[in-house]
């Protein structure tokens, strides 16, 4: 169970690879959030363990419904084009992923022989939607799918948390929510200024800053 | 103290708008702060050592961090030498900066002043690292902040940052060197490191010397780190250059003093390069110093490089110091060692005059080439006459003190035939060669200063307007002046002072038999002795008699007054003679070391006259070519090349952190 759902949560990067649109990214990103929290769920089903429930429900409420709201909030108010403007194709990103997932299980290999026997695989998962978020910020030109990726690494790095350590203290985790938040916040701020200094949210413009 | 430094400086910046009153508050307020210094001093070079312990020391179980002030008789030494120069100082500052009213902010000068002289006790006052270390920043940063008082001018913001630059490379290796040092006391505290040297490795221990060599003797100016001096010094108010010419660079001498003999010691002959090695660069930095010195044209640069040369001197005798030491002779160690602090002191004093008369004429004239002075000695009575005094002790002229202070160091170095090594033997006998020629180049300097800018007729318009500068001023020269007088005709006195000062590094107080009375006798029976009292009343009896004689025997010579055969041309201002001209023959003499680059350019008009005729010559700055433009040439070249890679794009630098982690991941995995 919990490992099908791990896998759902990669399959959610992938699928945010592949999205060309933004809405769609957004939306995968919401999917992929409201998995992570069903994960979440059933770790503290098995661990018994009411705190994480807690957290369950505030991943799917926050990264499943507040924060892609905000994101098309932005969007709207900034009008900004609909395609995703990759630098590299999306044939080829999907491969580099792919890349990545089995580098992923390749490196976790020496840990994964001695852990937990339910969340024997969530940690290379984690660590392959870790990379493949890194991916997407640096294959994409838009400051808004930047945001995204980095709030899928985020995503990961909780999953490998939830899943390693049966959750961290409940102050913690309200931690990184808060943090989560305040800085989709600030990066909707920023990004609201990009697009009104260079017309545009390419961060490839961002370039003429440079001496 | 302290808080007397503090509230003058702060009541300064609450004042800044009322000049009077903030240059009364804050210049009184350092000259009371001045004064209580000198008491302490007295009393602790009287009576004993003094510690005091302020309660925000905390202690973390291992090592303590606090901080500590201890006053021992070293550090008396230094606040006395400190002190004694920041009184007049602080008087003559009373009338010198009325010059910046209105222009630049008298507030903020008057905080930066006291802090300066605030920092500086302290740094000799530190007990531990921390305090030192904490002490010498505010140094540095307050020195700067003065060195680049006058904002408004890129010259003097350029200066200040090339002082800021050398002064961190300086404080780094400093605070490496302490931290080496204070590992293997297991402490911070000055008092747990004494004599820790005998515990520690060899090769650290060199380490440290060779790193407190340099740290230190960026801020002493010692050739090649001395770049930033020439620059910082004269671009600083001139009130300001003579503290930082005469005890700024002193407080390196002190931590020199304090770490060599006091922490790591001196052990024995195998110690002896280090003396050599001392020997050696500050024979050159007083050569170097004083060459330059000799065809500078802004006569403040003058002084700053005199300073360097004066430096070398200073680390002359302290090197020899270490070399005595390291053979085990200790009576002529503490000969050196005693000479060493004696120039230090004679040296603030007659600097310290120096640059406040260079402050005066500058005052007065306006600019600070000397090329354009002249004739100030009947425009300025006063000043020339205090100014002669300083420039009498700085060539060391008897019985001021600069004499006393460089015969012990001569007589030291003469005495180290007493070595059973050719090799040493020689290689001191060369530093006293230097030293000979440094001395005489010196004195050509100085008499080239003070006959151009002071002698003759006016070489500018401002030079020919000039008036004496205010009483104010002039007191705090003359209280110098008179200090250069008086050290020098009671030097003996002051040696038993200083002699109680260097007892404990020395192993051995040689006051007994270095004074006999009013005569200075070397440590080794008669070898040689002098009396500053003995020739300077020679000299009262003599001077009269002489020119009786004259006057007598020499017949009465009819004098007839009239003008300067001219060859009927106007005699003006372009005939006289200039500095550069006077500097001309040793400028051939050491052409190689010069490398002067001339240039003559002749413009002819339709006559056959000539209608100008230009000369050109300037000094390259050698140092600066073959040392430091190569490595800035180098730094430069490797961040060009560095700066391929910043792209300017976002997705490139996260691609490098990208890389980076997945290949430490499958390193590491």
């Amino acid at each position: 169970m919990i490992n099908g759902l791990a896998a759902l949560v990669l399959l959610g990067a992938f699928a945010a690879v592949s999205c060309s649109r933004m809405p769609a990214l957004v939306r995968t990103f919401a999917f992929q959030s409201i998995a992570l929290g069903a994960l979440a769920a059933c770790v503290a089903y098995f661990t018994d363990s009411p705190q994480i429930y807690v957290v369950a429900v505030l991943t799917i409420g926050l990264k499943g419904f507040v924060i892609p709201r905000m994101f098309s909030q932005i969007m709207n108010r900034i009008k900004v084009e609909k395609e995703v403007d990759p630098l590299l194709s999306i044939p080829s990103s999907l491969l580099v992923s792919g890349g990545l997932a089995v580098l992923a299980y390749y490196i976790t290999e020496p840990l994964i022989t001695h852990g937990e026997p339910i969340t024997r695989n969530a940690l290379a998962l984690s660590l392959a939607v870790v990379l493949i978020g890194f991916f997407i910020m640096i294959s994409r030109r838009k400051a808004i799918t930047q945001v995204v990726g980095l709030l899928i690494m985020e995503n990961g790095l909780f999953m490998a948390a939830i899943s390693l350590t049966y959750g961290m203290p409940l102050i913690v985790e309200l931690g990184i929510f808060f943090d989560v938040l305040v800085a989709v916040l600030i990066m909707g701020v920023f990004a609201f200024r990009i697009n009104n200094t260079f017309d545009s949210l390419d961060t490839s413009f961002m370039r003429r800053l440079r001496d | 103290m302290v808080i007397l430094a503090l509230c003058g400086g702060l009541s300064a910046v609450g004042l800044n708008n009322r000049h009077k009153e903030c240059i009364y508050v804050a210049f009184g307020s350092a000259a009371a702060f001045s004064a209580c210094g000198i008491v302490v001093a007295v009393e602790v070079l009287s009576a004993g050592p003094l510690a005091l312990s302020l309660p925000l020391s905390s202690d973390n179980g291992q090592i303590s961090f606090g901080y500590s002030i201890m006053v021992d008789q070293l550090s008396a030494f230094f606040l006395l030498v400190i002190c004694t120069l920041a009184l007049p100082v602080s008087i003559y500052s009373f009338g010198y900066v009325k010059e910046y009213e209105g222009k630049y902010g008298l507030g903020r000068f008057g905080l930066l002043y006291n802090l300066f002289l605030l920092s500086m006790v302290l740094v000799v006052t530190a007990g531990n690292v921390v305090a030192f270390l904490i002490a010498w920043e505010l140094m540095s940063l307050c020195s700067y902040f003065l060195v680049t008082f006058e904002n408004r001018d890129t010259e003097k913001a350029s200066a200040g940052m090339l002082y800021l630059v050398m002064t961190h490379l300086g404080s780094a290796l400093i605070m490496s060197a302490l931290l080496l040092i204070a590992f293997q006391a297991n402490s911070f505290e000055f008092s747990a490191m004494k004599d820790v040297g005998q515990f520690m490795g060899v090769d650290v221990r060199n380490l440290a010397f060779i790193l407190l060599l340099l740290g230190f003797g960026t801020k002493a100016g010692i050739v090649p780190l001395h770049i930033w001096l020439p620059k910082a010094h004269p671009a600083a108010p001139s009130n300001i250059s003579a503290l930082m010419s005469g005890v700024m660079i002193k407080t390196a001498i002190y931590m020199l003093i304090r770490t060599y003999f006091d922490f790591l010691g001196i052990n024995g002959p195998e110690d002896a390069w280090l003396g050599l090695l001392f020997l050696l660069i500050a024979s050159v930095t007083a050569l170097v110093g004083v060459l330059y010195a000799l065809v500078e044209k802004d006569y403040k640069r003058i002084l700053a490089f005199s300073s360097i040369e004066n430096i070398g001197i200073v680390l002359i005798a302290f090197g020899s110091a270490l070399l005595f030491k390291a053979y085990g002779l200790n009576d002529l160690a503490a000969l050196a060692l005693i000479a060493t602090l004696l120039h230090v002191f004679f040296h603030s004093l007659f600097k310290g005059l120096l640059f406040l008369g260079a402050g005066a004429i500058l005052h007065a004239t306006g600019t600070r080439n000397l090329e354009r002075l002249g004739g100030l000695s009947r425009r300025m009575k006063v000043t020339s006459v205090l100014f002669f005094i300083g420039v009498l002790s700085v060539v060391a002229v008897p019985p001021f003190n600069g004499f006393v202070s460089e015969w012990l160091i001569f007589q030291s170095l003469l005495l180290s035939f007493t070595l059973n090594d050719v090799l040493v033997n020689l290689l001191v006998a060369t530093a006293l060669g230097m030293l000979a020629l440094t001395g005489a180049l010196a004195a050509t300097c100085f008499v080239r200063f003070y006959g151009m800018a002071f002698l003759a007729r006016p070489r500018s318009r401002e030079a020919a307007v000039a008036k004496e500068v205010p009483r104010s001023m002039l007191l705090g020269m003359a209280v110098l002046a008179v200090l250069c007088l008086l050290t020098g005709l009671l030097s003996t006195n002051i040696i038993q002072v200083v002699d109680s000062v260097t007892t404990p590094f020395a192993g051995t107080s040689i006051a007994g038999r270095l004074t006999n009375g009013i005569v200075l006798e070397t440590p080794v029976s008669s070898f040689s002795s002098m009396s500053p009292v003995l020739i300077s009343l020679a000299l009262l009896i003599a001077l009269p008699l002489a020119y009786l004689f004259a006057t007598r025997y020499g017949g009465v010579r009819a004098v007839r007054i009239g003008d300067t055969w001219d060859c009927g041309t106007p005699l003006n201002e372009r005939n006289e003679y200039t500095p550069t001209g006077f500097a001309q023959p040793l400028k051939r003499v050491f052409r190689g070391f010069y490398r002067e680059r001339t240039r003559t350019a002749v413009e002819r008009g339709a006559d056959p006259y000539l209608r100008r005729l230009t000369y050109e010559t300037s000094i390259p700055e050698l140092i600066d070519d073959f040392l430091y433009r190569p490595i800035v040439k180098i730094a430069v070249g490797l961040a060009r090349k560095v700066g391929v890679i910043q792209t300017g794009s976002i997705q490139a630098y996260l691609a490098y952190i990208f890389v980076t982690l997945v290949l430490l991941l499958i390193i590491f995995r």
